[in-house]
């Protein structure tokens, strides 16, 4: 007698479950898709950076190979030093877990190699 | 303890604005003062009393925050808010501007020369501290860069006889820092503090540093070396640093500045309730567990906050104070009887 109204009786709980269950599926796709989006466009910009700074230190390599004073040797090492790390770094890796700390290291390395300084000798 | 520290002289350095910083000349004879009026300015004695020997006033477009002498004595370093650090060489007749270094994204916070005379180091409210090499042509250029810190970075100080670097930040640690290799790393984190560290010290011999911060504690920390008898854990060939005394309930507001003094081995704080404060190791205390007492306390030292104090490196017990009141004092400390 009891299961003849189970299915009205407990129509609205079933329907909030199916609902539930539609939304979150959804819901997951939508988040899977912005995600790959974000990332996409994250990683992208990263790329960037890191492609500007290596370029900067590739060319400057070069252009330093014909000096061959102190001076100039410890910015090609500088510069090395530089492009080590930038090669170093794994790029197919997001769950590298010192991804911050490396970039940071990058950043710092370029900022070292490309600043100057104003001496103002009279 | 009445008339532990004692006014000696009171004099307005930074009329109209704040005086951020002070530094004395290795040879203790001068006082450089800077702030928010964009000028450095130097002070040497006359009789009982301090006159400005020279004024630095077109190096920055912005307030100076922190000024620094070479251990040598002939070169003043200052930082700026406008982004640079100038350096100043010491002539007959005043200081000249010989170089500017730039390369901070904004806030240049500190500067500090380490004790060989070729290193400097700054940092910024861009979260790195540099350090620049100088050579004999005077030309200086920057060997690293350190991101370190997650934060603005306060003040940077460097070991008084090592090269060893210390920062201080906004993200309430301190780190410290030494060369490997061509590079500079960061070798230690000294975690503890639960808000900004404003300020930090080192005790004469290295071997510990005293910290002060946002929360109203002072730090002591101790350095412990690989295979040290107390059994600290080590990291490879970095010692360690642990907390082994922190001092609270004493200061009511931020405290700014910390100095301890090279000659006598007091402590002396700057604070946010415009009160000068002084700590002296008790002779009951322990090295792994040190304990210092209050021993002079000047609650208003200063109408506004003092954001600075440096004991005199020569003459034991002379203390030089400077407020957001734009002024600086200079102090008489005498250690209390049965201390």
């Amino acid at each position: 007698m009891a299961d003849m109204f189970d299915g009205i009786v407990m129509a609205e709980q079933r329907f909030h479950g199916e609902g539930y269950q539609e939304g979150y599926a959804e819901g997951s796709h939508i988040g899977i898709a912005e995600g790959r989006r974000y990332g996409a466009l994250h990683g992208a910009k990263i790329g960037s950076e890191i492609g500007c700074y290596l370029g900067f230190a590739l060319t400057w390599h070069c252009l330093l190979q014909k000096c061959t004073d102190e001076k100039s040797s410890k910015k090609i090492r500088a510069l090395e030093s530089l492009i080590g790390m930038i090669q170093k770094f794994p790029y197919e890796d997001p769950t590298y877990d010192k991804l911050q700390e490396d970039l940071e290291k990058i950043r710092g390395k370029f900022k070292q190699g490309s600043c100057h300084q104003l001496s103002q000798v009279t | 303890m009445p008339e532990a520290l004692s006014l000696l002289c009171r004099v307005p350095a930074h009329p109209e604005s704040r005086c951020w910083a002070l530094a004395w000349s290795p040879g203790g004879a001068l006082l450089a003062s800077c702030g928010g009026d964009r000028a450095v300015r130097v002070w040497g004695r006359a009789g009982s009393s301090w006159t400005c020997r020279a004024v630095l006033g077109d190096g920055h477009q912005r307030t100076v925050r922190r000024v620094a002498w070479s251990p040598c004595g002939s070169y003043l370093a200052s930082a700026s808010f406008d982004g640079t650090t100038c350096v100043w060489k010491r002539q007959e007749d005043g200081f000249e501007c010989v170089a500017t270094l730039e390369g901070h994204e904004n806030e240049v916070k500190s500067v500090a020369w380490a004790p060989s005379g070729s290193l400097l180091a700054t940092c910024s409210r861009d979260k790195s501290v540099w350090v620049w090499e100088v050579d004999e042509e005077e030309e200086y250029e920057c060997v690293s860069v350190l991101n370190a810190h997650t934060q603005d970075v306060k003040h940077v100080v460097w070991h008084p006889s090592q090269e060893l670097l210390a920062s201080a930040s906004y993200d309430d640690t301190v780190r410290l820092y030494r060369e490997e290799e061509d590079d500079w790393v960061c070798c230690a984190t000294l975690e503890g503090h639960d808000s900004t560290v404003w300020a930090v010290a080192f005790d004469k011999e290295g071997e510990r540093l005293a910290s002060v911060s946002d929360d109203r504690t002072l730090r002591v920390w101790r350095r412990y070396h690989p295979g040290n008898q107390e059994g600290v854990a080590c990291s490879g060939t970095d010692p360690t640093w642990k907390c082994v005394c922190t001092l609270s309930g004493y200061h009511s507001r931020t405290i700014y500045d910390v100095s301890w003094c090279h000659l006598t081995g007091a402590l002396a704080t700057a604070c946010g309730d415009d009160a000068i404060r002084v700590f002296e190791e008790s002779p009951t205390s322990e090295e792994a567990q040190p304990t210092f007492s209050l021993t002079a306390h000047v609650p208003r030292a200063h109408s506004q906050d003092v954001n600075g104090v440096a004991w005199n490196p020569k003459e034991p017990g002379l203390l030089a104070s400077c407020s957001d009141d734009g002024d600086i004092a200079f102090w008489k400390y005498q250690r209390p009887e049965g201390c």
